[in-house]
């Protein structure tokens, strides 16, 4: 009898040995660099941005005083919040026609579409959007020749083309688990709610939602985490001067060579997006619980 | 589709629910609305892809689009350009060192953190996937200034170790996903019937966890060969990966050269994942 609780113990501990080198690997790659970063915001800096010894609050103290610095975490919480919106709305058609295919060619097709922004490099998205958006790219072709616009607008480095971008960048983070939780819909629950008298759209709202919600919330959290940090994508279609948390660090490093001051800046954005998405999780999970009784 | 909407046209046998699926004509109008808009939104995912690929043939010294005709000339250039194929080379030997890393140590901790109950279990988890939930630019200044300080900027295995923590995430969830699905009952039937230790983990437990490493293999090799976050701030003059090229060119100019990789790029992506794709259901455990 003593010596079944001990294997017990001894197979739960074995579990615990298989992941000591991601435990290793993770401490020496992602844990002690973001320590020394953190201990980096933390330096004053003398005329040439370069860290000295000692300890002092003042990059903080500039990161939320500086207008060039705030604003930009501001526009990011925004812009983020608003990519998310974009992100879950457009994922609920696709997801839907994804989840009600019968498995075939058609459905492999459609979800080599949604898996193409994942499978290929976040440059050659952008990259597209480039093209695409430019002053010779089909969407200012099509505004010009049916009147829209007299000229060629610039739609690169505007706003609304970093939206356009990140959002298309981070859809597939939302549609893959929502057609997950779609899927495991059971179709009698929306077929009753048809025979019961709800419209399609009534159907839809009151049932469909409701119960994809978990994968909706899952997919909403990755994306808006994935925004708050996402540089690459915006620097390429927006160019060096948009006012985002992201880019503002790239420049500091890049162009001004202060490092002390984008470490700062960059833990100010990760306290915020640790936050928001802890926030929004627990709001979502109450909201779910009223929902469900 | 045909059988859903016609019923009656099915074969007659022992049928579960006699009331026909559709009865209601607004049905009809909310799935056309439903299919227009997913239409729609499948169209804005390959857009600009597609825009890329046929750009990449246009004969003209600018990218435009509709192109002007059909030529290969940008292909030819950066195949015999010596910047781009060093570029691709590089990215090859990334793959070839990423994913062995990436499957290995995230099979191993899956397999840990989906069987075992150990206390810390719940914060390895989060630890594991934090590398994806983190701001892009955190990690990559974290790894810039870290790497500054001992020396590996502008090193393949500075971009290794940057690429394998990247990618890491991936692969640890998608291999749980399969060891989710593991049945403990056979690892014991197998060790139960004489089966050594090792033997039990070759013959029974790798094969059942296949689909989810595959998957998380192929969710490395796709990550490192597109990882630019990262690798622009750690990356040098000496490491410059296919992506990152393409970041710097198309930074500054609109050359169809760029287009021309992307498009090969892409090519890549696709092939991995269709290859993937023959041996397991990679997107059941994405």
């Amino acid at each position: 009898m003593a010596h079944i609780p001990t294997a017990g113990r001894r197979a739960r501990w074995r579990g615990a040995v298989y992941t000591v080198p991601l435990l290793v690997f993770l401490l020496a790659l992602f844990v002690a660099p973001l320590v020394r970063l953190l201990q980096l915001s933390l330096r004053p800096v003398d005329g040439n941005n370069a860290a000295l010894p000692g300890y002092t609050g003042h990059q903080y103290v500039r990161v939320l005083t500086e207008p060039f610095f705030y604003e930009a975490l501001v526009r990011t919480i925004v812009t983020a919040a608003l990519v998310t919106v974009l992100c879950v709305v457009l994922a609920y058609p696709a997801a839907y026609a994804l989840a009600r295919r019968r498995p075939g060619l058609v459905r492999t097709l459609l979800f080599v579409v949604v898996l193409s922004p994942l499978l290929t490099s976040v440059v050659v998205r952008s990259y597209g959007w480039v093209v695409l958006l430019g002053a010779n790219g089909p969407v200012n072709r099509t505004l010009v020749g049916i009147g829209v616009l007299d000229q060629p607008a610039h739609l690169l480095t505007s706003y609304s083309a970093v939206v356009v971008s990140v959002t298309h960048v981070l859809l597939p983070f939302a549609i893959v688990p929502l057609t997950t939780a779609l899927g495991g819909l059971d179709r009698d629950v929306l077929r009753a709610s048809r025979i019961l008298g709800a419209g399609p759209v009534r159907t839809f709202a009151r049932v469909t939602v409701p119960l994809s919600l978990p994968g909706a919330l899952s997919g909403a959290l990755v994306v808006f985490a994935l925004a708050m940090g996402i540089y690459i994508t915006p620097l390429l279609v927006g160019g060096a001067n948009q006012p985002l948390a992201g880019i503002r660090v790239y420049d500091q490093i890049s162009t001004v060579f202060d490092f002390p001051v984008a470490a700062a800046l960059s833990f100010v954005l990760l306290l915020i997006t640790v936050l928001c998405t802890t926030g929004l999780g627990a709001a979502f999970r109450t909201w779910e619980r009223r929902l469900h009784g | 589709m045909a059988d859903t909407r016609r019923p009656e046209t099915r074969p007659a046998g022992p049928r579960p629910t006699p009331v026909p699926r559709r009865r209601f004509p607004a049905d009809r109008a909310a799935s056309l609305a439903g299919r227009l808009l997913a239409a729609l939104v499948f169209l804005f995912l390959v857009a600009p892809l597609v825009v890329l690929v046929v750009s990449s043939f246009n004969p003209a010294a600018s990218v435009a689009f509709p192109p002007h005709g059909f030529s290969t000339r940008w292909y030819e250039q950066v195949l015999g350009s010596r910047d781009w194929l060093v570029s691709f080379q590089l990215s090859g030997l990334l793959v070839l060192l990423v994913v062995p890393t990436v499957a290995v140590i995230g099979t191993l901790a899956a397999y840990g953190l989906a069987r075992g109950s150990f206390p810390g279990r719940g914060a390895l988890h989060a630890l594991a996937l934090s590398p994806l939930m983190a701001p892009e630019i955190i990690t990559a200044l974290g790894l810039l200034y870290y790497f500054q300080g001992i020396g590996l900027i502008d090193s393949v295995p500075a971009l290794w170790l940057a690429h394998s923590l990247i990618a890491l995430p991936y692969a640890v969830r998608a291999v749980m996903v399969s060891a989710a699905g593991l049945d403990p009952a056979l690892e014991r039937a197998a060790a139960s019937l004489g089966a050594s230790d090792v033997r039990v983990l070759l013959t029974v437990t790798l094969p059942l966890l296949r689909p989810g490493i595959l998957a998380g293999a192929l969710l490395a090799a796709v990550t490192s060969l597109g990882e630019v976050a990262v690798t622009a701030l750690v990356a040098g003059a000496h490491t410059t990966t296919v992506p990152l090229r393409v970041f710097s060119s198309a930074q500054f100019e609109l050359d169809p050269s760029v287009a021309a990789v992307s498009s090969l790029l892409m090519l890549a992506s696709v092939v991995v994942m269709v290859v993937a794709d023959r041996f397991a259901k990679i997107s059941e455990v994405l």
